[in-house]
């Protein structure tokens, strides 16, 4: 059973719930199959921002804003669904950055946006499939702002979207540098 | 059907939720206004990394703004009476507004969906049709034409440059149309205001006053303004196409920075 | 080359305007003031309703359409000074007491749960009215002393055809139930009664009448 960590334990400016936010990010750990690892989860109630990061690997720390786990038609209540979605796409970086086909990948402070957000669409893709995710018009838009709005970069989201469990940084950074080349 | 309708009641389907001002303002966190957030914001770019998903939820409130000014200037059309309360060429406008912004109210949802967002995917607060239901029909066509209207100016000119930016041409088609029609609307504010109080200087001073509580409101937090922090930016060169001049964009400037200043980060 | 001097009728083979008309000048005022007041009182009425109606659809109809009346007033407006009404205040008035009870009891639902109620009074009692009084004074004037009423009203039932049946459109697709139909005839019988008694929107005579009167032998 993973063990979930929520700091802090009780919110203030928010009406998050400490134990239910622990049982969805257990639940996306059991669907994600990260067994009995110890996951904490550092919530930063004060922002309404929708930031979020891995702060660390080993052991798995996420960090994120408030608003990432917001209810977005009640502000100040928590959103379930925009919370798993949040957690999953940590946890799948976290999984990803562990298999061999990402050792190549550069820390996630190095990453430009556009591999970032082309990480993302696969992560979606796949979090899609589990259905754990479900705005692909938003990560769209997301990538095509990061690639153009064109025929090519919508293709390219389409295989990254599309695309389950079976690419390597490799092929990200091919695809979304690709994009890139045809722009110019 | 009465004259003068509540904001609380205006009719939306079941995809919609609203947000009450006492809500939005006890957000501890710091109130919204379309798509900010009390944070030490930067101007709305798709550079910066959330830029995006900032113009895509700012969209949505775009999109139940232009509801809103639509039952604004419909209400305008019903509210007063025609020739005793207001003249019958200002009523034309208000109904030539309605077609406007029912046109908007279409261009912002197939935006919205072209960005990805849902119709009612983010909470509607109803402070625009606020200022839609004051009584005076001059204080209400300043505060509606001149400021809301003039506030967007502002966001569409923002967010025509996002589009720009981005290479999203339908974006940035979309919103070079809707501006050229808010550019209409604040004109016909900066007309009847000057016509209708003509030979009332106290008038035209409430009605500015009006105006300037109005747009104080959509300052907050630096929302709006001409600085690098100001998600959404000032429009000069719009605003005196429609009317202002020199010094009243200097003076809501000067108001946006106040309330910048003001806000607690 | 053709021959320049060669005379020509003022009238080609094909125009067969004819002079006369049913309306003088001043009738032809009284009905545009009528006009005008109906499409005033309608676009107002739309107006209000634009945040009355939780139908997005119908939302978005409302305010297209309150446009299209407002419209038509300002070019009826325009139409009575060249009627010899220098004040188009004076004749903007409706044509009876009778009149003025329907269009209260027509923009009198408020509630949203009232939308057919609200659809029914604008689109299946309101504008037949007004297509038929305008198609009645449209062929009725003369084609030629009259062409600038004329050329108005055709743009203007240009509108009122398409608005029609958006309308009409509306309302099919909003009824789902019978106890909803009883709702929308009852709504309409209700109205239709009041417009009778105002005999149309220009009032007795809106639409002329076809009877023919036979005096009984003695
Ligand atoms: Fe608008
Ligand atoms: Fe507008």
């Amino acid at each position: 059973m993973t063990e979930i960590q929520i700091e802090p334990n009780s919110f203030e400016m928010v009406f998050f719930d400490a134990e239910k936010i622990a049982n969805l990010a257990s639940e996306v750990a059991q669907i994600l199959e990260l067994g009995d690892e110890q996951i904490k989860l550092r919530i930063d109630e004060t922002s309404s921002m929708g930031r979020s990061k891995v702060e660390s690997y080993e052991p798995i720390i996420l960090a994120v804003d408030g608003g990432a786990f917001e209810n977005t038609q009640r502000p100040r209540y928590l959103g379930e669904t925009r919370t798993s979605e949040t957690i999953a796409r940590l946890l799948m970086r976290i999984i990803d950055r562990r298999s061999p086909g990402f050792a190549n990948a550069p820390e996630d402070d190095l990453l430009d946006l556009p591999l970032r957000v082309a990480w993302d669409t696969y992560t979606a893709g796949r979090l899609n499939h589990l259905g754990l995710s479900t705005q692909k018009k938003r990560r769209q838009y997301q990538f095509r702002n990061r690639h153009g709005f064109s025929d090519a970069a919508d293709e390219a989201f389409t295989f990254l979207w599309g695309s389950p469990n079976k690419l390597v940084w490799a092929d990200i950074e091919r695809i979304s540098v690709g994009c890139r080349i045809a722009l110019v | 059907m009465r004259k003068i309708f509540p904001a609380e009641e205006l009719a939306r389907d079941s995809r919609f939720v609203r947000q009450s001002n006492e809500d939005r303002m006890n957000d501890p966190r710091g109130a919204r206004v379309g798509g900010s957030t009390g944070e030490k914001l930067s101007k709305l770019t798709p550079n910066l990394p959330n830029g995006p998903d900032r113009a895509r939820a700012l969209m949505h409130g775009i999109f139940v703004g232009e509801i809103q000014a639509l039952e604004g200037a419909g209400r305008t059309c019903y509210d007063f009476e025609t020739t005793t309360d207001v003249p019958f060429a200002m009523k034309l406008d208000m109904a030539r507004q309605c077609w406007d912004e029912a046109r908007h109210c279409e261009i912002s949802v197939a935006l919205a969906e072209h960005m990805g967002t849902e119709i009612g995917e983010f909470a509607e607060n109803t402070l625009l049709y606020q200022a839609a239901c004051n009584p005076d029909p001059v204080l209400r066509l300043t505060g509606v034409n001149r400021a809301l209207e003039g506030l967007a100016i502002d966001v569409f000119n923002t967010m025509k440059e996002f589009g720009s930016i981005a290479g999203d041409p339908v974006l940035e088609f979309c919103e070079d149309w809707m501006l050229a029609d808010e550019v209409t609307h604040v004109k016909m504010g900066s007309d009847w205001l000057r016509e209708l109080t003509l030979n009332d200087k106290e008038r035209l001073t409430k009605a500015l006053e009006f105006q300037k509580v109005v747009d104080r409101l959509f300052s907050f937090n630096g929302f709006r303004g001409e600085d690098d922090e100001n998600p959404i930016q000032l429009t000069r060169r719009f605003r005196e196409l429609a009317g202002f001049s020199d010094e009243e964009i200097d003076d809501i400037a000067q108001m946006s920075r106040e309330a910048a200043a003001e806000t607690v980060h | 080359m053709a021959e320049v001097k060669r005379p020509r009728e003022p009238f080609a083979p094909w125009d067969r305007r004819v002079l006369p008309g049913l309306f003088d000048v001043e009738e032809t005022a009284r009905r545009v003031g009528n006009y005008k007041w109906v499409e005033t009182k309608l676009f107002e009425t739309l107006g209000g309703w634009i945040a009355t109606v939780p139908e997005l659809d119908v939302k978005l109809r409302l305010g297209t359409h309150c446009y299209h009346h407002a419209w038509h007033a300002e070019l009826f407006d325009k139409r009575l000074p060249e009627l010899r009404e220098m004040n188009p205040e004076r004749l903007a008035i409706p044509p009876n007491e009778n009149l003025v009870d329907f269009m209260e009891a027509m923009s009198e639902p408020e509630a949203p749960g009232l939308t057919i109620e609200k659809l029914v009074g604008a689109y299946r009692v309101l504008l037949p009215h007004k297509i038929a009084a305008y198609t009645y004074h449209r062929n009725g004037t003369s084609e030629v002393t009259d062409m600038p009423t004329i050329r108005m009203l055709d743009f203007v039932l240009q509108d009122e055809m398409n608005d029609w049946r958006e309308g009409e459109m509306l309302l099919k697709s909003i009824i789902e139930t019978d106890e909803e139909i009883e709702r929308a005839t009852a709504h309409q019988a209700r109205l239709e009664k009041l417009m009778l008694a105002a005999g149309g929107i220009a009032g007795k005579g809106s639409i002329g009448n076809a009877y023919i009167d036979i005096t009984e032998e003695k």
